[in-house]
């Protein structure tokens, strides 16, 4: 009875709040226990977020506050107007670099969606001679640090003459070993009998790839369209190292000139701070839009 | 709709210097329901894939009509398939898996939306067109998946074990509808299957394959009364046919199949040919069918040369049967199919009357059929 109302409320997308208190009582003895127990680790994995929203509204007295306090006892947004003033008397307008940020992420987030699918796809469904070999390599290069590839890529760059491009912004983050990997994974778990079922009924291997491979991964897309809004949004390697004309760098790097980096812990704290908000806010919704396939993909493959 | 045709197929994976199929040969007529039977990994299903162009054939060719296929992809061999798992798009609805194959083939809309509304008529899941796979129950599904392959009207339809993941009651419900769907459209299908009752009760014509290779092409009834060998009487029938190991001896001037315990006389016919084959003196395998083994006094009296006496082991109540197993002093037990109605403690003597007419002789050695 109780099941059947469960896959009705599953049904009806809308969920009441009768459907939550049956889903609680559904719950057992043990799971309850488990939610308490976790319920604390849950409070302290969020402590990062909260001093992060508080941080940014707090007066500059409340910011050297020894000890710091989590929240904000006298909340303002003097530090933001502190951010759009500098911001005014830079060269380089900041709505420049938060374009820049933009156009680089968006770009750089498909091409990273876009070359993982197509490489898992063949690594997973069309084995070929030394595909494992091939497999392993791509796994390899999850070990290496981006300082430890930081010269060979900037020589790359400079001989491929993309320097103060987008091109040269994109180009280095388009391979996702971590993508590639998740996505074969998902697609391992395709059966072969669909490819070859489309096969008879006529679709091409570009059909076969887009209208059912494409599809049936979703929820590994989703992830790994975060995970790579993520690394592209917070990069400022690229930055740094190709980037030598201002007009085309990226916000994450104007925001460490704030605070000089790590040389700095008195100066703009306040608009850093602020800046910070503005930083992780677009990761977040992100996040928060496409929770869900998310969650189904972590469950599915197993990574944390 | 087409005659096909296997040339001298053979296929092997990879660096395996053994043939998962060897030397297939077969003429499929058209609109002939055809089934390939056998047990598990005797290569139906490999030559199935090759036919539909999901395995590369490694020698010999196979024909669609008058074209040789062996090297078309296929999406252009114009076959529509049926998968044992169903192999439904999750992500479409009933309609579009059904439309899949005439979107691909660029079909105008409101012809594909008229051929999907019909197939789903005939097989009456019209009121499913907009779920998922995932909302069908297994019948359902088998039946979209049919769906899908009736939707276009293709040279000829393939059936990979379309019915083995679906319940006993089922199974034979959907079995009498493909039956009749076949009967509806005429299209020539080739079945798979590993269910000998399916492969009775549905083909024209059989194909026992065993270790990838034809056994013996035949109607049913030919391959239950004629099988061509040991291993085709022992595969069709159920429970399977008794086999006793023996000697042929001349007798009071006939032949009679001989063991230490009993001896049976051979019919006219039979001693005709077993002696012109001059396997008097030697080893023969006997076999005999559980319902030519009869209990009745009537035929008992009428033929005391062809009884066997025993003991029995146990009985197994089948409904309209019962199978006595009968401890005959072989190696393996003889067992009857016989009315109800005879009642057996275990470990009572009995005697049977075996109808000679209806046996069977093989060769010791090769387990080739002897007698007709």
């Amino acid at each position: 009875m109780q099941e059947s109302r469960l896959i009705a409320m599953k049904r009806r997308l809308t969920v009441k709040w009768e459907d939550f208190v049956l889903a609680l009582r559904l719950l057992e003895r043990a799971q309850i226990w488990i939610a308490i127990l976790l319920l604390p680790l849950a409070i302290f994995m969020l402590l990062p977020l909260v001093y992060l929203f508080n941080h940014a509204f707090k007066p500059l007295h409340e910011l050297f506050l020894f000890p710091p306090t989590f929240i904000v006892r006298e909340p303002t947004t003097g530090n933001f107007v502190e951010l759009l003033a500098l911001s005014e008397s830079t060269i380089v307008p900041v709505s420049r670099y938060i374009f820049n940020s933009i156009v680089v992420t968006f770009l750089s987030t498909i091409a990273m969606v876009v070359t993982g699918a197509m490489c898992a796809y063949p690594l997973s469904k069309h084995p070929f001679p030394g595909s494992k070999i091939v497999l392993g390599l791509i796994m390899l290069a999850l070990l290496f640090a981006t300082e430890a590839v930081a010269i060979p890529r900037f020589i790359v760059i400079q001989s491929l003459g993309i320097m103060n491009t987008y091109l040269g912004h994109v180009l280095p983050l388009v391979a996702l070993p971590v993508g590639v990997f998740l996505l074969k994974q998902f697609m391992d778990q395709i059966p072969n009998d669909l490819m070859e079922a489309a096969k008879i009924d006529g679709a091409r291997e570009f059909t076969i790839f887009m209208r059912i491979v494409i599809p049936l991964v979703n929820p590994a897309i989703a992830t790994i369209s975060i995970l790579a809004f993520q690394s592209a949004w917070g990069n400022t390697e690229t930055s740094t190292l190709f980037m030598q004309e201002d007009a085309m760098k990226t916000l994450p790097f104007y925001m460490s000139t704030l605070t000089s980096g790590l040389a700095n812990s008195v100066a703009r704290q306040g608009a850093a701070a602020a800046g910070a908000l503005i930083m992780f806010i677009p990761p977040l919704v992100v996040f928060i839009v496409s929770q869900r396939k998310v969650i189904t993909t972590m469950a599915h493959s197993g990574i944390k | 709709m087409s005659r096909i045709c296997f040339h001298h197929v053979h296929k092997r994976y990879g660096k395996f210097k053994e043939y998962a199929v060897k030397d297939f040969n077969l003429e499929v007529e058209d609109r002939e329901f055809l089934v390939f039977v056998g047990s598990s990994g005797c290569g139906k299903s490999t030559t199935l894939r090759m036919l539909a162009g999901l395995e590369d054939i490694s020698e010999g060719e196979i024909y669609i009509g008058d074209t040789i296929v062996n090297e078309m992809p296929p999406k252009d061999r114009d076959i529509s398939m049926v998968f044992q798992n169903y192999a439904l798009y999750p992500n479409m609805s009933v309609y579009d898996n059904i439309a899949f194959g005439l979107q691909m083939r660029k079909l105008p809309k409101h012809e594909i939306d008229l051929s999907v509304k019909r197939a789903a008529r005939v097989l009456e899941i019209e009121n499913f067109l907009d779920r998922k796979p995932r909302e069908l129950s297994g019948g359902q599904r088998q039946r979209v998946a049919l769906g899908r392959a009736i939707v276009r009207t293709p040279q000829a339809f393939l059936m990979d074990e379309p019915l083995s993941n679906l319940d006993a009651k089922l199974r034979v419900q959907m079995r009498s509808e493909i039956i009749s769907l076949h009967k509806k459209i005429g299209v020539t299908t080739i079945y798979v299957t590993h269910d000998q009752i399916e492969a009775m009760t549905m083909g024209d014509r059989i194909v026992v394959m065993e270790k990838g290779i034809v056994q013996q092409v035949d109607t049913p009834e030919k391959v239950y009364n004629q099988p061509v060998n040991l291993f085709v009487a022992n595969f069709i029938g159920n429970p399977p046919m008794n086999f006793v190991h023996g000697r042929l001896e001349e007798h009071g001037g006939g032949l009679e199949f001989h063991t230490n315990r009993f001896a049976l006389k051979l019919t006219e016919k039979q001693a005709y040919t077993l002696r012109r084959l001059n396997l008097v003196d030697k080893g023969i395998i006997f076999g005999v069918r559980p319902e030519n083994i009869s209990f009745e006094q009537i035929m008992l009296e009428a033929s005391p040369h062809s009884t066997i006496n025993g003991t029995m082991e146990l009985s197994e109540f089948v409904g309209s049967d019962r199978y006595y197993h009968m401890n005959i002093g072989m190696e393996k037990n003889l067992v009857a199919r016989a009315h109800p109605r005879y009642h057996f403690d275990d470990g009572m003597k009995a005697s049977v009357a075996v109808d000679m007419n209806k046996t069977l002789f093989f060769h010791k050695d090769t387990g080739i059929l002897l007698t007709e």
